[in-house]
C-alpha cells in the first residue's frame, strides 16, 4: 500500500468527497423534483440520506485501491472478518443491481456474451464479468480487487463466478463453503464451517501482513449483529397497517445492511430511519396512499422493473409488505449473539434462507403471511437465480392449498431487460388482480 | 462385451430378488462403496430417455435436461422399484430438485443428501468430507443397516479394483491399444452406472482382453463435458474413424478415475481416493488445475484438439468454458464448443460442425 494513496483516501474521506460530492448533487439537483404520484405516500425523507451514504460509498471505492486492501465480497459473506483487517469491500452483487437499476444490464451482460458467457448464466455474474472485460459502470469506476471472498451459502454460482474473476485477475480467492442445510444443520457443518473461518484468518494474515486483532473482530461483529437487528426492526414497522413503507423502498433500503454491514455508517442511518417509520406509524402515514391489498414478494428484485412495478401494484391500492429476500440479512441474526463469534457466524450464514431446504422457505413463508397479515404472493421465477426459483411452482401451489394465499409467478430476471415480456407479465399479473379482487383463489 | 450383461431394468429386478435394495441416485460423486457395502444397489439417473411432460410442472425451462429428465423418471413411475434416492450436491439445480423431491413432491419414499466440499480445498475440506461419509454411513443404517465394517472394507477394495481397472483402459485408449469404437467404448464404461462391482469387475477385464489391438486410425481428440450424450456425437466420431484418446467427462473419468491410494481406514482410504480425482467443475476446482489437466490428457493420449459438449444451463460447465477456451487457444490447442440437450438428437448443423473440426485436426 503506498503512502501517497493512503494520504490521498484519508484527505478524500474526511474532507475532498463531501465537497465534491456536494458540488455534483447542486449540478444534478437543477433538473428538479419528479411529479408525485398521488397514489404513493409521502416519499420517506430518509432516502436522501441514504443517496448520499450509496454514493459516498461508491465514491470513495476510487481511492482505495493502493491506500487499503481490496476485496470483491458477496452479498452472503461474513464481511466481518475483512473488516478486522481493514478491508474495502465492494459487493458485485449490489453493483450488477445498480446496473440493472439503470437499464444498462443487458448492456454489460452483452460483453461477458461476447467472451465466452452464455446468456443462461446469472446475470449479476454476466454484468460483473462485463464490467470486468469493459470498464463499463452507471456509477463511475469500481477498484479492482486484490483479493476476493465468496460465500457459497446464497449459490453454488458465486463460487464459479469468482473463481473466473480470480483466474482473470491472477488474485487469491479465498471461499467460505458453506454446506447446504437439506435437513438440520449438524455439529459437523458448524464444526467444518468454523474451522474455513479460523483458516481465512491464517490466509488473510499472510495476504495483509496484518496480525488478526480478536477484539477489533468481536467489536465489528457486534456492529454487525446491531446493524442486522435495527434492519429487522425496519421491516417489522411494515406489520403495521397502513404499512410505512413498500418492498420497493426495502430493495433500496436493505444497501447498508448488505454493503456496509460492520460500520458505524449502517447502524446509525437505520436509527434515523425507524425513527421516521416510527412516527409514520404514529401518524398513521402509509406508503400508499390507500393500502387495501398486502402482498409479499418471494426472490430477488426485478431491478430494472422496479419503478414501473411500484406503480403497477400502486394503481391497485396494493402493497408489497414483506419480501422473502429482505429479511435474509435480518433472519438468522440472533445466533451472532453468541459467546463465540466464530460459532456466531457459522449459525448466522449458514441459516440463511437460501442455504436451506423448501420447507424452511414454506414455513418462513406461512410466518410471513401471519405476521404482515398477507393477501397475495407474487414469485418471481428468476431465470438467473436457480436456488431461489427452482422450486416454485410447487411453491405457489402449496402456498394456496395450506394458507389460502393466491398468487402468481412472473418470469423474468435480476438484472437483464431482454428477459422480460410485457405481454406476459401484464397477463398473469391481470388474473391476479382479479382473483385477488374477487377474493376467489386461482390466480395465474 | 456390453450386451452380454442385461438391461437396466433386468437388472434390477434380479438383483432385487437376490435381496439387494435398489437405491435412485443422481448426479453426479457419492460414495458408493457406502452403498455396496449395506447391500444397496446404487442405480445412477444421468439422462433417462424421456420426453419431458410432468416435470415441467414442477421445473422452470431453464433448469438443465438432467435435471429435468431426472424428475421425470420419478414422477412417470419409472423409478417405483428404487427404496429411496440420493442426491448428491453437485449444482444449485440438483440441489433444489433434491428439496423439491423431498419436501414438495410426495414420494413416500427417504430421500438422502451428500454434500461434498466445495474447492478451494483446504484441511478443513478433507476432514469434512471424511465426516461426511460417516454421516452418511450412519443416516443410511436405519432403513439399509447396520454398516458391517469387514463388508465395508471389501467395498472399498472392490472400489479400488474398479478403479484400477478403469485406469488401465483408460491409458490403453489413451496409447491407441485399445481396438473399439467410442459407442462401445462408452456402452461399456457406463455400465458402472447400475452394475455391481462383482459383475462390474469381469466386464471391464473381459472388455479389456477382447478390445486389445490397435484403435481408430483417424485423429484423437479429448471429449469433455457431462455425458457422452447424444449418442449421435459418438457416432459421428466414430463414423469419422476418430479415437476419443481421453475424456474430462463428469459422468465418466472426472469421477471414476481414483488414484491407488490405501489406508488402513476404508473410509480414509476413500477420502483420499476422492481428493485425488481430476479436477471437476461441480467441485469447482480452480481453473488452472482443470486447463493443466486437459493439457496433459491430451498431450499423453496424442489427441490434436478438445470437443466441449456442453449441456444446456449447465452452469458449472458454461462457466469453466470461456476460460477454458482463451487459454487453450492460447496454448494452441484447436477446441470446438457444442451446446446440446440430452436425448434430443443431433442437428445436421451440428454434425457438420464436428466433421469440418475433425477435418482441420486432418
Amino acid at each position: 500500500m503506498s503512502l501517497a494513496k493512503k494520504i490521498e483516501y484519508w484527505f478524500m474521506k474526511d474532507i475532498g468527497a463531501d465537497l465534491l460530492m456536494k458540488f455534483g448533487g447542486a449540478a444534478k439537483k437543477k433538473k428538479g423534483p419528479s411529479k408525485p404520484n398521488p397514489k404513493l405516500g409521502p416519499r420517506l425523507e430518509a432516502s436522501a440520506v441514504l443517496q448520499r451514504i450509496i454514493a459516498r460509498h461508491y465514491f470513495m471505492s476510487r481511492f482505495a485501491k493502493g491506500a487499503m486492501p481490496v476485496a470483491w465480497v458477496t452479498s452472503g459473506a461474513p464481511v466481518e472478518l475483512l473488516r478486522a483487517f481493514g478491508f474495502y469491500t465492494v459487493y458485485p452483487e449490489n453493483h450488477s443491481a445498480l446496473c440493472g437499476a439503470a437499464k444498462r444490464g443487458a448492456e454489460i451482460c452483452q460483453v461477458a456474451e461476447e467472451r465466452g458467457y452464455a446468456s443462461e448464466l446469472c446475470s449479476y455474474a454476466r454484468v460483473d464479468l462485463g464490467h470486468l472485460f469493459s470498464g463499463k459502470t452507471p456509477v463511475g469506476l469500481l477498484p479492482k480487487p486484490d483479493i476476493l471472498f465468496c460465500t457459497t451459502n446464497i449459490c453454488a454460482t458465486v463460487g464459479y463466478w469468482y473463481k473466473a474473476i480470480a483466474h482473470y485477475l491472477q488474485i487469491p480467492l479465498i471461499q467460505l463453503d458453506t454446506p447446504f442445510n437439506f435437513t438440520e444443520m449438524t455439529q459437523a457443518d458448524e464444526d467444518y464451517i468454523v474451522a474455513q473461518l479460523h483458516e481465512s484468518v491464517e490466509e488473510l494474515e499472510k495476504f495483509s501482513g496484518r496480525k488478526f486483532n480478536y477484539n477489533e473482530f468481536v467489536r465489528i461483529c457486534e456492529m454487525s449483529h446491531a446493524t442486522s437487528m435495527l434492519w429487522g426492526e425496519v421491516l417489522d414497522t411494515m406489520k403495521t397497517k397502513p404499512s410505512p413503507m413498500t418492498i420497493f423502498d426495502a430493495f433500496t433500503q436493505m444497501l447498508p445492511v448488505v454493503s456496509l454491514r460492520g460500520l458505524p455508517v449502517a447502524k446509525n442511518y437505520y436509527e434515523i430511519l425507524i425513527e421516521e417509520l416510527q412516527q409514520r406509524v404514529k401518524d398513521g402515514v402509509g406508503a400508499l396512499a390507500n393500502e387495501r391489498k398486502r402482498l409479499m414478494w418471494d426472490n430477488i428484485a426485478v431491478w430494472f422493473k422496479l419503478n414501473d412495478l411500484s406503480k403497477l401494484f400502486a394503481e391497485h391500492d396494493m402493497n408489497f409488505v414483506v419480501a422473502t429476500y429482505t429479511s435474509s440479512w435480518s433472519s438468522t441474526q440472533d445466533h451472532m449473539s453468541n459467546a463465540d463469534p466464530f460459532k456466531g457466524i457459522a449459525q448466522t450464514y449458514s441459516r440463511t434462507i437460501l442455504n436451506c431446504n423448501l420447507n424452511h422457505r414454506l414455513h418462513t413463508m406461512q410466518q410471513s403471511i401471519e405476521d404482515w397479515d398477507v393477501d397475495g404472493l407474487v414469485i418471481h421465477s428468476a431465470r438467473s437465480c436457480k436456488p431461489y426459483s427452482v422450486g416454485q411452482y410447487d411453491l405457489k401451489r402449496l402456498v394456496l392449498e395450506r394458507f389460502d394465499v393466491p398468487s402468481v409467478v412472473i418470469e423474468a430476471d435480476i438484472a437483464d431487460e431482454r428477459v422480460w415480456s410485457d405481454e406476459q407479465v401484464r397477463t398473469r399479473l391481470e388474473a391476479f388482480f382479479e382473483a385477488l379482487e374477487d377474493d376467489g383463489r386461482e390466480a395465474a | 462385451m456390453a450386451e452380454k450383461t442385461a438391461s437396466r431394468g433386468a437388472y434390477i429386478t434380479e438383483k432385487k430378488q437376490a435381496g439387494l435394495r435398489p437405491v435412485g441416485v443422481f448426479p453426479a460423486q457419492y460414495p458408493k462403496e457406502i452403498l455396496w457395502a449395506l447391500g444397496i444397489l446404487p442405480v445412477e439417473i444421468w439422462d433417462p430417455p424421456l420426453d419431458i411432460s410432468t416435470a415441467g410442472a414442477h421445473l422452470q425451462p431453464y433448469v438443465c435436461s438432467i435435471v429435468q429428465s431426472g424428475l421425470e423418471l420419478i414422477l412417470n413411475g419409472g423409478a417405483e422399484e428404487m427404496e429411496a434416492f440420493l442426491f448428491p450436491h453437485t449444482c444449485d439445480s440438483v440441489q433444489n430438485l433434491a428439496t423439491v423431491v423431498n419436501d414438495y413432491i410426495d414420494l413416500n419414499k427417504p430421500c438422502y443428501f451428500f454434500f461434498h466440499p466445495k474447492a478451494p480445498y483446504r484441511q478443513s475440506s478433507r476432514d469434512y468430507y471424511y465426516n461426511q461419509l460417516k454421516r452418511l454411513a450412519k443416516e443410511l443404517e436405519p432403513q439399509f443397516g447396520p454398516m458391517d465394517a469387514e463388508k465395508l472394507k471389501t467395498a472399498v477394495a472392490q472400489g479400488a479394483k474398479v478403479a484400477e481397472l478403469l485406469r488401465q483402459i483408460y491409458m490403453l485408449r489413451a496409447q491407441n491399444r485399445l481396438a473399439c469404437s467410442a459407442v462401445e467404448f462408452y456402452k461399456t464404461i457406463r455400465l458402472g452406472e447400475y452394475l455391481l462391482p462383482e459383475d462390474f469387475i469381469p466386464v471391464l477385464e473381459d472388455f479389456m482382453l477382447g478390445a486389445g489391438g490397435q484403435g481408430p486410425s483417424g485423429p484423437a481428440v479429448v471429449l469433455s463435458g457431462v455425458l457422452p450424450n447424444p449418442p449421435e456425437i459418438l457416432q459421428t466420431l466414430d463414423e469419422m474413424d476418430v479415437r476419443i484418446g481421453n475424456d474430462d467427462l463428469l459422468a465418466c473419468s472426472r469421477r471414476m478415475i481414483a488414484p491407488p491410494v490405501h489406508d488402513d481406514d476404508p473410509l480414509m482410504q476413500m477420502t483420499k481416493a476422492y481428493f485425488g480425482l481430476p479436477p471437476c467443475s461441480t467441485k469447482n476446482s480452480p481453473t488452472d488445475e482443470r486447463l493443466d489437466y486437459l493439457q496433459v490428457i491430451s498431450e499423453r493420449s496424442g489427441a490434436k484438439g478438445i470437443i466441449f459438449n456442453m449441456v444446456k444451463f449447465c452452469e458449472t460447465e458454461l462457466f469453466d468454458i470461456p476460460q477454458l477456451e482463451e487459454a487453450l487457444k492460447k496454448r494452441g490447442v484447436p477446441i470446438l464448443v457444442v451446446d446440446t440437450e440430452i436425448n434430443q438428437g443431433f442437428s445436421g448443423q451440428l454434425a457438420t460442425r464436428i466433421e469440418a473440426f475433425i477435418e482441420m485436426l486432418g
